[in-house]
């Protein structure tokens, strides 16, 4: 897969339950340690209190006026702020922005609006439902919103697509950058716990008190819900300007009978998050390869798989292997390799098992040691 | 409360004005473009507010043009449906 | 730089013109269109709006209608490209689909019952979770390929096949079911009205007295394959996806940009993808929802980029289909070049001084072998396909 068109991870934002920015995340996945917060659901035998990993926007004031968010939902805050994050993590150039292509994948959507634009006419009839909360429910509202205030003119593409999502999307990025149809595109998933989802989630996807996440037991649900943004800046590497790794691939599909074909990754990073079921056929893909699962750090989110492509990244980057959290694997007899250990590979892959027995799966790559990165080490030193 | 003074408050609520207080708003300000900064959006969006809070049906955007120029003048056609004209 | 053509070998429809591609293009030919107030849902809006309902087609209740709209199209194009399971299985196939209500995690029955303080039914929430449209279609075909579900509102049938396009020449699969699919249900009828956008006339796609748009609902699907599987395959090519290209706004959530700045650039980008020059084009298959905006801007920017090119808008049949538009009107602008002729731009009557050009007022027989489908889109999506005759 190596060749002249390599495409580099050069920025990454994030904001989640373990916190807001790209050095936060590094230390909940160094420590292995992340604790939800609550949310407090309506039901109808009253208020329900669950634990969540939920996101806290408010560092969105530093990017953006707040007479400009007045009609911006939390689906697109989030998705502005992790976007923002990225971009400064980057330290992309003022200029560059207006060439970027724009991609966003999210599993359900600005649901938290839609739901708000549904109150609107079930409560006061249809002649008064909102046009502001039916144009922001719409599916690429996110994109459009980072794209007017970026004053970004390339593609712009949002993918909805439960768990596959983010590695479809992130398929979709790959091509238009070996395209050549943008330099950067910049790549962001987004879920929010709004009321509906959290509500459905907690109908469908019970997870007992204080249990921690254990995503590859197949006794029972123990998936936290979560909330939050993972965005990548992508970019071409002749055009990179340093980064953390190189996405080699991205792929999905129908799972085959002879299992997931795995290139030559030396780690796998399993995207598993406490869903019984999906667990086994992840402990069944584990076999015989070193494992790693974070997800009881950020949760139980269909977008989740990016932030495994944010702690793949991270791992790339620093040489160094973050411990999986200490329930992951419980009672599986994987190889699950000792948080600050070498890497020992220059390949890393995240495995998304979604809906309807299909699967993605996003590699990465060890950034060789060449002008780029020597140029990013120059300027973080200068 | 006269309407002029419901309406502020309710332009600044339902509209997230966030930053505003009703005194804040000029009543002869124009709602859209350099007075308030309203756009097309914030415009179908008060055709809805004027039919939630008074009961009133704006049937096309032209007539919500000649009424919409500010809080007064949006005040005045509230008040002459009301009162029937 | 110009890419590979890519061959259509199969093509499918469904809408409120037909419930196939034939029946459909038949009809737009006739120069029929009945739209009328929903019959499948009730509304307590004053106003009734015309609509474009696929009114004898009957999902089945385990799918959203979106989802079986996209089957059924996606079946027609599979047997028109003589495919069927057995020969599917044997190649690696993708599925991209483009859809807005497809994957929306709402239900009108399941929020109010929520909102009442009831613990309503999950049957609704289940129906979503196994609707996605994409994997509806994979499922039913057990195509073992890429899949994604393209939610870029009104573009995200030209989306998904220019997507699906780059698969196919990456190497990501042999073949593709690619397009569109949408219902109309309650949700969308009362957005669009509070947007104000909707005429409550049939719809005047570049009239003067255009008031907005209708909206309608349908699916329609490609079957996309590489030239090598067309080869020891036995296909036909029956049309060629020459190239694609889309481009933001940058500009508002709802209002297209009045330059049109987006719509150049995407027009640019795919006729340099094709290696076409605007003088080749034989005709335009306008977005043209009728909206004042939207005809507006589009006419301006096919005055300056494709002067004197004949174009028209077909949503004066079907109705603004949203995800499902941009496929729809790509089959529908396939079909046109292989018969060699366009139908009229329904409901035209009265030139817009304002907008100086006029779209086709009758059918109309047109000569080359190109042509370009466009779509504008909320969040300033602009996306444009070229077509060539195979």
């Amino acid at each position: 897969m190596s060749g002249p068109d390599r495409i580099v991870i050069e920025g990454i934002g994030a904001v989640g339950g373990f916190g807001c920015g790209i050095s936060v995340l590094s230390r909940a996945l160094t420590e292995a340690s992340s604790s939800p917060g609550t949310f407090d659901l309506s039901t109808g035998s009253g208020t329900v209190r669950i634990p969540a990993f939920l996101a806290d926007v408010s560092r969105l004031g530093e990017f953006i006026p707040v007479r400009t968010l007045r009609r911006i939902d939390r689906f697109s805050r989030l998705a502005l702020l992790g976007s923002h994050l990225a971009l400064a993590d980057a330290e992309l150039p003022e200029a560059e922005r207006s060439r970027l292509g724009i991609i966003i994948a999210s599993g359900y959507g600005a649901t938290g609006i839609t739901y708000a634009f549904l109150k609107s006419f079930i409560s006061d009839g249809d002649i008064c439902a909102s046009p502001t909360y039916f144009a922001n429910s719409v599916h690429n509202s996110a994109a459009a919103h980072i794209s007017i205030q970026l004053g970004a003119t390339g593609p712009s593409l949002t993918v909805t697509h439960f768990h596959l999502s983010v590695p479809s999307a992130l398929a979709t990025a790959r091509l238009w950058l070996a395209e050549g149809r943008v330099q950067r595109v910049l790549f962001g998933a987004v879920d929010e716990l709004s009321e509906l989802i959290g509500y459905v989630r907690f109908r469908m996807r019970h997870a007992p008190p204080d249990t921690p996440m254990t995503p590859l037991w197949t006794e029972m649900e123990t998936s936290i819900p979560a909330e939050g943004a993972a965005f990548l800046l992508l970019a071409r590497e002749s055009a990179a300007r340093g980064g953390y790794c190189t996405l080699e691939a991205s792929t999905t599909g129908s799972m085959p009978n002879s299992g997931v074909p795995f290139p030559e990754a030396g780690l796998l990073v399993l995207g598993a998050d406490g869903c019984p079921e999906s667990g086994g056929r992840y402990a069944a893909a584990a076999q015989n390869v070193r494992v790693a699962c974070y997800t009881p750090l950020y949760g139980s989110m269909p977008s989740g798989p990016a932030f495994d492509v944010a702690a793949g990244a991270l791992i790339l980057k620093g040489g160094r292997l973050f411990p999986s959290p200490g329930a992951a694997f419980r009672d599986f007899p994987a190889t699950v390799p000792a948080g600050g250990d070498p890497v020992g590979t220059d390949r890393i892959a995240c495995l998304t098992l979604a809906e309807d027995n299909a699967y993605g799966l996003t590699t990465l790559g060890k950034l060789p040691d060449t002008a780029c990165v020597r140029a990013r080490e120059g300027r973080t030193s200068s | 409360m006269t309407t002029v003074e419901k309406l502020k408050a309710i332009l600044v609520k339902d509209l997230n004005l966030e930053e505003l207080t009703p005194g804040d708003i000029d009543e002869n300000a124009p709602l859209f473009g350099e007075g308030l900064g309203l756009d097309s959006l914030d415009a179908v969006e008060l055709v809805v507010v004027v039919q939630k809070h008074f009961g009133i049906d704006i049937q096309n955007m032209d007539e919500a043009k000649a009424a919409f120029q500010s809080v007064r003048s949006l005040a005045s056609y509230i008040e002459g449906r009301l009162s029937g004209g | 730089m110009s890419v590979e053509p890519i061959p259509i070998t199969g093509m499918g429809c469904i809408c409120a013109a037909g419930r196939n591609l034939s029946d459909s293009m038949r009809a737009l030919l006739r120069g029929e269109r009945h739209p009328a107030p929903p019959v499948r849902f009730a509304s307590d809006h004053p106003i009734p709006h015309p609509v474009f309902e696929a009114v004898d087609f009957e999902e089945p209740p385990d799918f959203l209608r979106t989802s079986a709209f996209a089957l059924h199209a996606a079946r027609e194009a599979i047997a028109d490209a003589g495919l069927d399971r057995e020969s599917l299985g044997a190649l690696r196939v993708g599925v991209c689909v483009g859809t807005t209500v497809g994957a929306v995690m709402s239900d009108e029955t399941f929020c109010r019952g929520c909102l009442a303080g009831e613990v309503p039914d999950m049957a609704p929430i289940r129906r979503i979770l196994r609707s996605n449209p994409a994997d509806v279609i994979a499922r039913e075909f057990g195509l073992s390929g890429p899949r994604q579900t393209v939610v870029t509102a009104c573009s995200s049938g030209t989306d998904a096949v220019g997507i699906a396009g780059s698969w196919i020449r990456a190497g990501l699969c042999d073949a593709a079911i690619a397009g569109g699919a949408d219902e109309l249900g309650r949700i969308t009828y009362i957005g669009f009205i509070s947007l104000m956008i909707t005429d409550d006339s049939p719809c005047k796609p570049f009239d003067r007295h255009r008031k907005g748009l209708n909206l309608g609902e349908g699916a329609a699907m490609v079957v996309l394959a590489s030239e090598r599987v067309l080869r020891r395959s036995g296909m036909r090519a029956r049309s060629l996806v020459l190239g694609y290209g889309s481009a933001g706004d940058a500009y508002h959530l709802t209002a297209p940009r009045p330059d049109g700045a987006g719509l150049r650039s995407a027009i640019s980008e795919a006729l340099a993808a094709s290696g076409v020059s605007p003088a080749s084009v034989a005709f335009v298959n306008a977005h043209g929802t009728g909206t004042p905006d939207n005809d507006r801007v589009e006419s301006r920017v096919l005055q300056d980029m494709l002067p004197g090119v004949p174009f028209l808008s077909t949503k004066g049949y079907t109705g603004h289909t949203l995800g499902a538009a941009g496929a729809i009107e790509a089959v529908f602008t396939a079909a046109c070049l292989e018969m060699g002729k366009i139908p009229a731009n329904a409901g035209f009557e009265t030139p817009d001084p304002e907008i100086g050009i006029t779209p086709v007022r009758e059918v109309t027989m047109v000569e080359g072998t190109v042509a370009l489908s466009e779509s504008l889109a909320f969040g300033g999506n602009n996306s444009v396909v070229v077509l060539g005759k195979a």
